[in-house]
């Protein structure tokens, strides 16, 4: 042990006497620190989380390979280690003393480059310090490890130093450490998984921005333990004290052992994709870090205030402040400015009414339709168009949970995503109708993801409950017994009240789909919290109403889908030439749709579903009178149904509000807060207050007056993005 | 190990890199407190066998004991007790004089007093000098010092002096006689024939993987075929013929004529035959010198190389 102490103490002290060595661990990481912390706007927020995991890794990289490999190299050629051989030492010392010299010298740099952070930057201290120590020691171990083996296969200095560049740029420019992995392609991404030096950069970063700890990092911790032992075994067995002593070329092959447990990594991520998902969470988490001052533009907070000229501060993904007038001087916050005058800046809009594994018209190829895929473009269409937010009420339960996690962890840029998942209907009730022509065996299991059909109170609630555990957000029931040529079993009132009692007792929003009269009433008595489309056939009496606006039921009149049932039942295809459809629509939707409906082979559909009775003066009078009864109101769309494109929705749904005698601020607050309301979580999003979720539409003009102003766009902010709109589809 | 018993023990050494037989089968002992020199041009196996005897090559065949370790199974326990002063090593410029004792004692078992050892090989004044800064005497001084820091009994040193200049040199010596004076046993190799001469109990000649020669410095040169020799020099030439003088074998004569080298097994009888022999030509003395061989004459003689070649 005395030698280990020893050699420990005397390796530091040389380490000190060297100028390079101070420099590169602590002058080379600082000049980083500074350069990368100006050119990425560290002081704006989360981006300084990027700038500490590049520096840090540019010094341990160098630390490493530099401080650790040429210096071994550096004492061979230079005749000192011939002088350690005639001791009684074996390597172990110098190779132990080496590593530990480096984890000693670096640990002050990483606390140095933290506080800098912290009191220049004003990064707050990390919450999982302990897990991040650790990981860098992890780390600095194994690239001295690395560094090591480097200089015991090497047989000249001149030999090392392009070996050392040769690991060096790579792991510089391929980790993440020098340029970012938001910039890198996604062939690029799947080579940055095999280099040791991404796992750093992502660890550190995930650490800092999202407070993650060991555990979430533990196979490239693992990778990093394996690569120090093996790396400083094979060390050991090649250690060389002499520069007289050759080693063979193929002894070169060695290194690739130590870099084995990351080609190892990197296979197995390759196949499970989690780093490359955590990497693009990291990107989106950092999108989200900005710190900017929107300025100037009439604010619809709504609550049900407007402030009619005044400024939102933007930060860490929230908003900070709301001020009256032009805000405080955007260098005394360090925020950019994004200049607003003229505009309006409205909550994100929400839809809580859509079927997202259904594209709301045809593609010439249905066999080529991906659902899954297909529900994260419309995702980027509802952000596309400032809806930040919808609710799927009846989609295939597995799928869609699928990608509420991708969209809503940050994976994937898209609209925020709430779900019932699977409707609770009765067997041939509505919800049925779409799976009847498909061969039994597929039928069974697509009716299992899309209904669920109780048999009993007892399986109802088992049901409700089953759904809570694999996390839904609501549920979604129907009572609908059809009309004109459409007729469904209705799901039975006891069984139906079942599932209603269930869903309160979970704390989950029940969502009832009602055809006429009596459903709305039966789902009111159920104590329903949205009534979804109301009747479209018969006036809903007022103290149906009545009874609403007392328990806080809110109505979703989705009059969007009855006038496209009409349009399509009559071949008109206006729907789908409207700008912003036409901007974010599958062209191929839009011109398969167009196609169909021009064509003979829908004419008996058409015709089918003409049958069906929607009349939009009765739907209109049920929204009208909800609204003078004191009903909260909430807009959805029912997106998905034919001619309903995923995307502007919540825009025309308001415009046929406004046209049917809502008050656009009226129409407007259900489409923001009370649609927050309904999905509780008002205190997040639905209203433009500080600690909210930055999710902001601004657009041109002021809605309050035009509401087609809702779709002239000039920004959509998304958990504090500025959403890049037109690069949206390009993630898919 | 008893008192008795060799300090280094070579029975059959035998090492081959390859098909390149480096040592043919070398035996040698030496006891405790001798000082041994190992004489040899480059390439003649000398290092090798050292590095054999240091444990720090494994040798092919042949039985080796070192202070009774087998060097190439008891390495560690071998080093421990040993000194080792490499030609050609080197320290890390920026340590300090001290700083390289401190570390190079935590890697023995047993150390001496380190200040004691500094000031007796004239370095206090520098152990917080910078490597870097010593001259090569200090830096020799220090290379021996480093070697002492366990007090070991056997010390190998390796060309110690070696591109030191003459005054150097005669320090370096007079430390190597006090350590010859502590009875330590020493293992010398050097190009230096005077070294080994002034230094040395014993020297072995190593040539091509054999050592040709071992004995005393002073019964090498005794064993020289070419006995020692007489010059003389007179005023006047000398006349043509000679006679034979007693013991002498052969004479020659300069090419001016006045200067006569005569080789003899005897010198005292030839010269006092040929002093008598001048008297009576009538011829003037001016000069008379006996010469003795060299050691390096007897290596140049046994090896037909110069050991400096």
């Amino acid at each position: 042990m005395k030698s280990y102490k020893a050699l420990i103490a005397i390796d530091l002290k040389l380490a000190l006497r060297n100028r390079s060595v101070i420099f590169f661990n602590y002058l080379f990481p600082l000049i980083f620190f500074f350069i990368f912390g100006q050119a990425m706007h560290a002081e704006r927020g989360a981006a300084i989380t990027m700038v500490i995991a590049m520096v840090l890794i540019i010094g341990i990289l160098g630390n490493g390979l530099m401080g650790a490999g040429i210096r071994a190299v550096h004492e061979r050629e230079a005749n000192i280690l011939r002088r350690y051989k005639v001791t009684p030492i074996t390597p172990a010392p110098l190779l132990v003393a080496s590593v530990v010299t480096g984890w000693i010298l670096y640990m002050p740099n990483v606390i140095l480059i933290l506080a800098l952070a912290h009191f220049l930057y004003g990064m707050p201290w990390p919450q999982s310090m302990g897990s991040i120590l650790v990981f860098i020691s992890v780390a600095i171990a194994g690239f001295r490890a690395i560094g090591l083996i480097l200089a015991s296969v090497v047989n000249s200095m001149q030999e090392s130093q392009l070996i050392v560049q040769l690991i060096y740029l790579p792991m510089l420019f391929l980790s993440g450490a020098t340029f970012p992995l938001s910039m890198f392609p996604p062939w690029l991404l799947l080579i940055t998984q095999f280099v040791p030096a991404s796992y750093m950069v992502t660890g550190i970063q995930g650490m800092l921005l999202r407070q993650e700890g060991i555990g979430a990092n533990l196979e490239p911790m693992l990778a990093l333990v394996l690569t120090t032992f093996v790396g400083l075994f094979i060390a050991y067995k090649l250690f060389r004290w002499e520069k007289e002593e050759k080693i063979r070329a193929s002894a070169k092959l060695w290194l690739l052992a130590v870099l084995a447990p990351f080609l190892l990594l990197g296979a197995w991520q390759m196949h499970t994709r989690s780093g490359i998902a955590k990497t693009k969470v990291l990107n989106r988490q950092l999108a989200r870090g900005d710190t900017y001052l929107i300025r100037g533009a009439r604010i619809f907070v709504g609550n049900g205030t407007v402030i009619e000229n005044g400024t939102v501060l933007v930060r860490g993904g929230k908003i900070a402040e709301v001020y009256e007038g032009a805000g405080p001087d955007p260098k005394s916050v360090k925020a950019e400015v994004v200049e607003a005058e003229g505009k309006t800046i409205l909550p994100g809009l929400i839809d809580v009414h859509v079927h997202l594994g259904a594209p709301g018209g045809f593609y010439p190829d249905m066999s080529k339709y991906d659902p899954e895929k297909s529900m994260l473009r419309e995702l980027a269409a509802y952000l596309y168009s400032g809806v930040t937010t919808v609710r799927s009420v009846g989609d295939g339960l597995d799928s869609v949970l699928k990608v509420r996690s991708t969209v809503n962890g940050g994976e994937v840029l898209g609209a925020e995503l709430f779900t019932c998942g699977p409707l609770f209907t009765a067997p041939g009730g509505h919800g049925t109708e779409y799976f009847t022509d498909l061969p039994a065996n597929i039928r069974a299991n697509v009716e299992k993801q899309f209904t669920r059909l109780p048999a009993s109170a007892e399986r109802a609630r088992q049901q409700v409950d089953e759904l809570k555990k694999q996390g839904v957000d609501c549920i979604k029931a129907i009572l609908e017994a059809g009309a004109g040529g459409r007729v469904f079993n209705r799901l039975d009132t006891g069984l139906f009240n079942a599932v209603a009692q269930a869903a309160h007792a979970d704390d989950l929003p029940l969502a009832v789909h009602t055809g006429d009269a009596r459903d709305v009433a039966d789902a009111v008595q159920a104590q329903a919290n949205s009534i979804e489309h109301g009747s479209f056939r018969e006036a809903i009496p007022a103290a149906v109403f009545d009874q609403m606006a007392k328990q806080g039921t809110f109505y979703d009149p989705t009059l969007s889908v009855g006038e496209a049932f009409k349009d399509f039942a009559a071949g008109k295809t206006g729907l789908l030439k409207r700008s912003l459809v036409q901007q974010v629509g599958p062209p191929e939707l839009l011109q398969g749709t167009e196609d169909a409906l021009a064509s003979k082979d829908t004419e008996s559909m058409r015709a089918a579903l003409s049958r069906y009775p929607i009349d939009m003066r009765v739907a209109v009078d049920n929204l009208k009178r909800a609204h003078q009864h004191g009903v909260s109101l909430v807009t959805g769309s029912d997106a998905g149904n034919f001619l309903v494109i995923h995307g502007p929705t919540v825009q025309h749904e308001l415009q046929l509000w406004v046209q049917a005698g809502i008050p656009a601020a009226v129409a407007l607050q259900a489409a923001t807060f009370n649609a927050a309301r309904l999905l509780r979580a008002e205190k997040r999003i639905g209203s433009i207050q500080p600690g909210n979720d930055a999710d902001l539409l601004v657009v041109d003009g002021n809605p309050l007056d035009d509401i087609t102003a809702t779709e002239r766009i000039s920004l959509v902010v998304f958990k504090g993005e500025r959403v890049d709109r037109t690069a949206l589809f390009d993630q898919h | 190990m008893s008192s008795t018993s060799p300090a280094i023990s070579v029975q059959g050494l035998k090492k081959s890199y390859g098909e390149v037989e480096a040592v043919k089968g070398i035996d040698f002992e030496i006891q405790p407190g001798e000082v041994f020199g190992l004489l040899g041009p480059n390439g003649a196996g000398k290092t090798t066998t050292v590095e054999i005897l240091e444990g720090l090559r494994p040798r092919t065949g042949g039985q080796v004991a070192v202070l009774g370790f087998d060097p190439d199974k008891q390495r560690q326990r071998l080093k421990d007790r040993i000194g080792v002063c490499l030609q050609a090593t080197n320290l890390p410029e920026k340590i300090r004089v001290h700083e390289a004792m401190d570390v190079f004692a935590s890697f023995y078992s047993r150390n001496v007093n380190l200040d004691q050892l500094l000031k007796r090989l004239q370095l206090e004044e520098k152990r917080n000098a910078f490597y870097g800064t010593l001259s090569g005497g200090q830096k020799q001084r220090l290379a021996l010092a480093l070697a002492l820091v366990n007090d070991p009994q056997l010390i190998f040193l390796d060309e110690p002096t070696t591109g030191l200049d003459p005054q150097v040199r005669a320090e370096i010596h007079t430390l190597l006689e006090e350590l010859k004076r502590e009875r330590r046993t020493i293992l010398l190799t050097t190009h230096y024939i005077e070294e080994a001469e002034r230094l040395c109990d014993r020297v072995a000649i190593v040539d091509e993987g054999r050592i040709i020669a071992l004995d005393t410095p002073s019964r090498l040169q005794q064993q020289s075929r070419n006995a020692s020799s007489i010059v003389v020099t007179c005023a006047t030439q000398f006349p043509d013929p000679r006679p034979a003088w007693a013991e002498a074998t052969e004479s020659i004569l300069d090419s001016n004529g006045h200067t006569l080298t005569v080789r003899s097994r005897r010198p005292a009888a030839t010269l006092v035959d040929l002093v008598k022999w001048i008297d009576q030509q009538g011829l003037e003395l001016t000069d008379v010198r006996l010469k003795q061989p060299s050691l390096e004459d007897v290596f140049i003689e046994m090896t037909g190389k110069s050991l400096r070649q």
